[in-house]
């Protein structure tokens, strides 16, 4: 019985210093980490919107998003995607205009395979942006779907859905919840209603 | 055996990929590309030296039947130390290592190593010891994916070296590194046989000549 006492208490111990160490380093390190986080994103919305002066952060839901505004005029919105890989979630930031065209895909964070389902966030060397998500520009968010708008990366099929219908998912939901202002930004695009989602 | 012997013998003789063959899971997994096999290296070197220490300090303190699972958790405890660190401090590092540096702890090399050496070797040796092994677990990993990623992809490092071949994808697949693997180990068995038939070919003991 006390050799049963001995192992527990030792391996307690051991994990006892080690859960105080990771808590101290936890702690230690979150500041930092959560600074980098967030300048990350915000980085992300100004390369998927550019012309945008401010951003203005809004819940729709569970749907977090930023309103993209040029003066005070809104000229889009840029949207928090959550989804599901095939090594685990991902994080994204999808840009659309008020008509839910959309202006550029970032993925802030994949667990998927390195090397493979990874490929979703190539850059080619002498582009400056991953080859994959540049199919995204222009096409129909809240519809956006793989072999009709967007060729997957070979050996990576699962990843590549994954992103799309992440996209096409989150943001058919931010449309019924946001309703955005059918304005257009460009001389004779088309609205909504002729897309016809609505 | 000599303190530097402790060190250089991770390098070359006892190469925990292509001699002890260790760490094969990952190594496989990882070896893809070349930036992935250094970063891999690197991250690995580190949590081998830090976790042995410790194993080391604390060898004459855990019970036997206890160990693995406590050596296990100091494992593991500086594997999230260094994916945290990185996090927060080379953020830009930690994105393109990802998923790599949590599989730190699944690499066999750590656990091999702690239980066949730092368990039962003194901190200064056990030191060595690691970074013999984690440097020598860098070049291989190195070698396995320069070959991987030139054939399988045509780069290196992500530079492009040749469009005037379609990259066959099965050797940026499990297929390709196994194959590279093995025709590596036999590779080096192969060297490592003759050069110690013709090292031994002038000794006074009469050992046979030529053949």
């Amino acid at each position: 019985m006390s050799q049963m006492v001995k192992f527990g208490l030792t391996l307690g111990v051991i994990c006892l210093a080690a859960t105080l160490v990771l808590a101290v380093t936890y702690e230690v390190t979150k500041p930092r980490i959560d600074a980098a986080m967030k300048a990350e994103e915000e980085a992300a919305l100004k390369t998927i919107i550019p012309e945008a002066d401010f951003f203005k952060s809004g819940m729709a839901g569970d749907i977090e998003y930023f309103e993209a505004l040029k003066g005070s005029a809104l000229i889009g919105y840029c949207i928090k995607v959550t989804g599901s890989g095939y090594g685990g979630y991902m994080r994204i930031i999808v840009g659309i205009d008020t008509l839910g065209a959309i202006k550029g895909v970032r993925i802030l964070e994949n667990q998927e395979t390195p090397g493979l389902g990874s490929k979703i966030n190539e850059v080619r060397p002498g582009e400056n942006e991953p080859y994959f998500l540049k199919q995204f520009k222009g096409k129909n968010a809240a519809a956006v779907a793989v072999n009709k708008d967007i060729d997957a990366i070979t050996g990576a099929t699962i990843s590549s859905k994954a992103v799309t219908d992440a996209i096409n998912r989150t943001v058919t939901e931010f449309m019924k919840k946001v309703n955005p202002p059918r304005k257009s930004t460009e001389e004779g695009a088309s609205d909504f209603s002729s897309m016809g989602l609505h | 055996m000599k303190m530097m012997g402790e060190f250089v013998k991770g390098l070359w003789r006892e190469n925990p990929t292509f001699r002890i063959v260790l760490g094969l899971c990952p190594t496989l997994a990882v070896s893809t590309s070349v930036s992935n096999g250094i970063g891999m290296g690197a991250a690995a070197t580190f949590v081998l030296v830090g976790s042995n220490i410790f194993v080391s300090l604390v060898r004459n303190i855990v019970p036997e039947k206890v160990r693995i699972p406590c050596f296990i958790v100091i494992i593991a405890t500086f594997v999230t130390i260094a994916d945290l660190f990185m996090k927060a401090y080379a953020p830009m590092l930690s994105r393109s290592l990802g998923m790599f540096v949590p599989l730190i702890v699944v690499n066999c090399i750590v656990l091999g190593r702690a239980e066949a050496f730092s368990s039962k070797e003194p901190p200064i040796r056990s030191i060595l010891d690691a970074l013999g092994m984690g440097i020598g677990f860098t070049w291989a990993l190195m070698l396995i994916s320069a070959i991987r990623e030139s054939l399988g992809s045509g780069t290196i490092l992500g530079f492009t070296i040749s469009r005037s071949f379609e990259p066959p994808l099965f050797m940026i697949l499990a297929p390709g590194a196994l194959l590279t693997i093995g025709i590596l180990i036999a590779l080096i068995n192969y060297l490592t046989v003759k050069w110690k038939a013709s090292g031994s070919a002038g000794s006074p003991s009469g050992a046979k000549q030529g053949g």
